[in-house]
């Protein structure tokens, strides 16, 4: 497949990189010469200097025999116009174009039709507030991913000191068995796959695949206390801010802004019914004290600032707040903040990769959620009938080395496999895989050709 | 720089390198040219190192490989693939001692066709095949025929492909790099192809069809005949050599346009059309410095001018006339296009159009500044901007390259060389060319250089053909260090 890609910043460096890892064709455009150098010493692709809002640059890389087009630059209009040329210069692209002002999701429909016909838009920053309204669903968790339209959840659990399986060998899961699958171990950077043969360890963060109505009997058995969530800080009134306070404005959650700007919060108050809009700085100890910081159970930093973001979320972990989420746009930063203590990192750029792969991906692929930066995937296949996998034993389909099925969905049921288990058509299949063998992975998931 | 990664991926070339020689054993075996069991034990050794260094050296755990170890496995394959490549030539005994079996093979790889032998006629068909081989295969570059056949380089094949092809701009025709190598080796191979064909056409038996397309597609120079082309005495061949060397010397990414329907790109690239414009004006000059006093019919002259000069300024080195004897004029003309070379992107050496066309605009930049302080004025090439980095690099390439020449020639003359020969052996080297001018004439060799000398003209030839900065960066004290 030929994808062009527009714009070399974090989301499109990171999109090209993936693919290209995969044997795709990319072509990439970068308006910035620095990029483009940098760029090609590291990734396979073919970078091309020059806008890609101009028709003749995108004649040039190709468009013409492109299946596919990203437009994943910061500039919404740039994207939107990228869209627009490919769509005159040829129909049948399949055009992926990044919109972040709020104002232009409102007519998002129009985007859809034939003056621009383009087939996703992405939001990062709603997608963003959707993620960390999952999280406070399940507000034990650090991470939260929808499968099989949220019936099957993916959750990321930190394992605590005190929690009854640690130094426990997987194998010896009995009482889980049925239950849970543990399907990557992260620790510290490694990511692992595991076997029977590996055992937890205290703050190893373990992602698996549960049944909805299982929550809560997983985190008994963690001995992870459940508490409903009574009250939430919000710190940074931006518009990613502002949407995840009116959502839940609606709710009974106790919820509290903080936005340093005076004019802005006047802003939020208009807009925000019971929601408490606070004039102040959160890097202020006595300020979050005098919010009663301690009583809080989840902190969201979500302040246009990294580094700022991560300093604020550590300070009100040190004032008592039980966990908070803190907004990182760096990808490079997301491996290392939980080493220091962050609970959960939600970023608007990982998001939009996220959307833009699964997408890509579509067909063979229902579903895909990269795991802890973008070192693994869990990805949702379905069977054909025609692949190689269906009507024999699990142990006995050859599946690449380091993955694992972490689940089969039956119709409602949902199986927690073993070596014996049989796929049958039609099953949806949850796979954990590292990032090296995810191209095996499809393969095997392809369908065979049938002659007659 | 993690030593182990670079000598496991020489050992993957030299494990290829070995394979290659299949092609001269074979023709050994169709001729029974009683070269056979040194061509078998030469692919012995030289595959059987490429497994030992693969199997001992356990894989790095991080593939990807940084630009400062890409340039010393360019280098140091290249500098391998010249000592296997010298085996056969060696335990035939076509050549008696390691430095004259060295050079030969040097000279093959690096395009270069400076040849020690006397009588080339002689040698078994399955070493003058493996002498023809090593021409094409270096042509193109080893490297980029490693990247294109072997798929896991991935990234690190941008570096590698970097430090080996011959251009101060690198631009890819695939979105993939082995992608990219594979097409440039396509359309090499389809040229090469379609040269053979046209010679066999013309009735040149098909062993030595074969041998001179390999050797003017890389504009090499090597030929099966002690007389070099001159020996055919055809003016079909020579125009058809004359042909192809003009299209080796002309950018390959231009030729794939070209195959792909774009028939108006030669005459849209600029670097193209001055290349073209330098050859003509060239041609005419010698033309009618050599028409009267040498040879007596235009036609003639113009045989003369139009294949010597296409030979010299492409770098690859075939003789048709011995230009020594020629007016001055002619041969100072001959000399400049030593330093000129083709375009970049080509399989020609030296200078190369690309770099003379930037540093002429350079320097007329400076003269218009001097006229319009207040200007503002980029240098273009081809309506588009030349980056401040790339010219920084061409100055900085033009400067090392005189400086190593004059280095070179300091030596060779300090060996007793005289000047002629001193200049005009290392001009042949470094650019790539073969022939020059005095006791390594187009019709003398090099057996005559002292050993010392030799082994300089070695080195010349490997920085003229991975464009200095790959090689000269690994005897730079910073390279080194942590």
């Amino acid at each position: 497949m030929k994808i062009i890609i527009i714009g070399a910043g974090e989301v499109g460096f990171h999109i090209a990189q993936r693919l290209s890892e995969e044997n795709q064709d990319v072509v990439l455009i970068e308006k910035d010469p620095n990029k483009i150098r940098e760029v090609q010493n590291v990734i396979d692709v073919q970078a091309i200097l020059g806008s890609g809002t101009n028709p003749s640059v995108l004649n040039e890389a190709g468009i013409k025999e492109s299946d596919m087009l990203v437009a994943a630059t910061d500039s919404d209009e740039a994207n939107l116009i990228a869209c627009f040329f490919a769509q005159y210069l040829t129909d049948y692209i399949t055009k992926i174009a990044r919109v972040k002002n709020p104002d232009y999701m409102k007519y998002k429909e129009i985007f859809n039709q034939d003056f621009f016909n383009i087939d996703l838009i992405i939001n990062p920053q709603s997608e963003m507030v959707a993620s960390m309204l999952r999280l406070m669903e399940v507000p034990e968790a650090s991470e939260v991913i929808d499968f099989v339209d949220g019936r099957i959840k993916l959750i990321g659990i930190t394992i605590k000191d005190n929690s009854p399986l640690v130094g426990r060998k997987l194998s010896s899961f009995d009482d889980f068995e049925h239950v849970i699958l543990v399907g990557v171990i992260v620790r510290g950077e490694k990511i692992i796959i595991p076997s029977g043969q590996d055992t937890i360890q205290p703050n190893d963060l373990i992602y698996c695949v549960i049944h909805k109505e299982n929550i809560p009997n997983i985190f008994r058995l963690m001995n992870v206390r459940e508490e409903g969530l009574g009250r939430i800080i919000i710190v940074g009134g931006g518009e990613t801010g502002l949407a995840l306070a009116t959502s839940l404005d609606a709710s009974n959650i106790n919820t509290k802004i903080i936005e340093k700007d005076g004019q802005r919060c006047l802003e939020l108050a208009e807009k925000l019914e019971k929601v408490v809009v606070l004039n102040g700085d959160a890097t202020d100890r006595e300020f979050l004290l005098e919010e009663n910081i301690s009583d809080v159970d989840i902190m969201v930093v979500i302040t246009g600032d990294d580094e700022n973001n991560v300093l604020i979320s550590l300070l009100g972990k040190a004032l008592g707040a039980k966990k908070t989420v803190t907004r990182i746009g760096k990808l490079s930063y997301i491996p290392l903040v939980s080493a220091i203590g962050i609970d959960t990192v939600v970023s608007p750029r990982l998001s939009a990769i996220r959307t833009i792969l699964q997408y890509i991906r579509k067909g063979k692929v229902i579903c895909v959620a990269p795991l802890k930066g973008e070192g693994a995937e869990a990805i949702e296949f379905e069977a054909l009938e025609t692949s190689d996998i269906v009507n024999i034993p699990l142990s006995e389909v050859k599946f690449p080395k380091e993955t694992i099925v972490g689940a089969i969905v039956r119709g409602e049921e949902v199986i927690i496999p073993r070596g014996q288990n049989i796929i049958q058509p039609h099953d949806h299949l949850i796979i954990f895989a590292l990032k090296g063998a995810i191209p095996k992975l499809e393969k095997l998931f392809t369908v065979k050709l049938e002659y007659f | 720089m993690r030593f182990r990664q670079i000598f496991r991926l020489i050992g993957i070339l030299n494990f290829f390198l070995g394979l290659s020689m299949l092609a001269p054993l074979t023709i050994s075996l169709i001729y029974s040219d009683g070269s056979f069991l040194s061509l078998l034990y030469s692919i012995i050794i030289t595959s059987g190192s490429g497994i030992v260094l693969f199997f001992l050296i356990k894989k790095a755990d991080y593939p990807t490989l940084s630009q400062r170890e890409a340039m010393a496995i360019v280098t140091l394959s290249w500098l391998s693939a010249g000592f296997f490549g010298s085996l056969p030539f060696l335990f035939s005994g076509s050549i008696g001692n390691i430095t004259d079996a060295y050079f030969e093979s040097i000279s093959g790889f690096t395009t270069t066709g400076a040849s020690i032998l006397g009588n080339i006629e002689s040698l078994p068909k399955g070493i003058l095949f493996w002498r023809s081989l090593t021409q094409w295969m270096g042509g193109m570059g080893i490297i980029v025929l490693s990247i294109a056949i072997l798929p896991f380089l991935g990234v690190g094949g941008m570096q590698l492909y970097k430090a080996e092809i011959p251009s101060p701009v690198v631009d890819k025709l695939q979105p993939r790099i082995s992608e990219t190598a594979k097409t440039l080796w396509k359309v090499y191979l389809f040229i090469t192809l379609l040269e053979i064909g046209l010679l066999f056409l013309g009735r040149m038996p098909l062993f030595d069809s074969i041998c001179h397309a390999f050797c003017t597609m890389p504009t090499g120079g090597f030929s099966t005949q002690n007389g070099s082309i001159a020996q055919f005495n055809s003016a079909y061949f020579e125009g058809v050599i004359t042909v192809f060397m003009i299209l080796a010397g002309i950018n390959f990414s231009l030729h794939f346009k070209f195959l792909k329907g774009d028939f108006k790109v030669f005459g849209r690239d600029p670097e193209c059309r001055v290349f073209i414009s330098i050859l003509v004006i060239l041609i005419i000059l010698v033309t009618f410095n050599i028409y009267g006093p040498i040879y007596h019919s235009i036609s003639h002259a113009f045989r003369r001018a139009a294949f010597q000069v296409t030979s010299i300024i492409t770098t690859t080195g075939f003789v048709t006339a011995n230009y020594a004897q020629w007016p001055a004029l002619s041969q100072i003309i001959l000399l400049l296009c030593m330093f000129i070379g083709a375009m970049a992107g080509s399989t020609g050496g030296a200078i190369k159009i690309m770099r003379i066309i930037l540093l002429v605009k350079h320097g007329y930049q400076e003269i218009f500044r001097l006229i319009h302080p207040h200007a503002v004025r980029p240098i273009k090439l081809g309506g588009k901007p030349v980056p401040e980095e790339v010219l920084n690099s061409i100055w900085g390439f033009f400067i090392l390259y005189l400086g190593l020449f004059i280095v070179a020639v300091i030596i060779m003359s300090a060996m007793g060389m005289d000047i002629i020969t001193s200049f005009a052996s290392v001009a042949a080297t470094i650019g790539n060319v073969g022939p020059g001018f005095g006791l390594v004439g187009p019709v003398e060799n090099y057996l005559a250089v002292p050993a010392l000398g030799k082994w300089v003209l070695i080195f010349c030839m490997i920085l003229g053909r991975l464009e200095i900065y790959t090689v000269i960066i690994m005897l730079a004290p910073a390279y080194w260090r942590k």
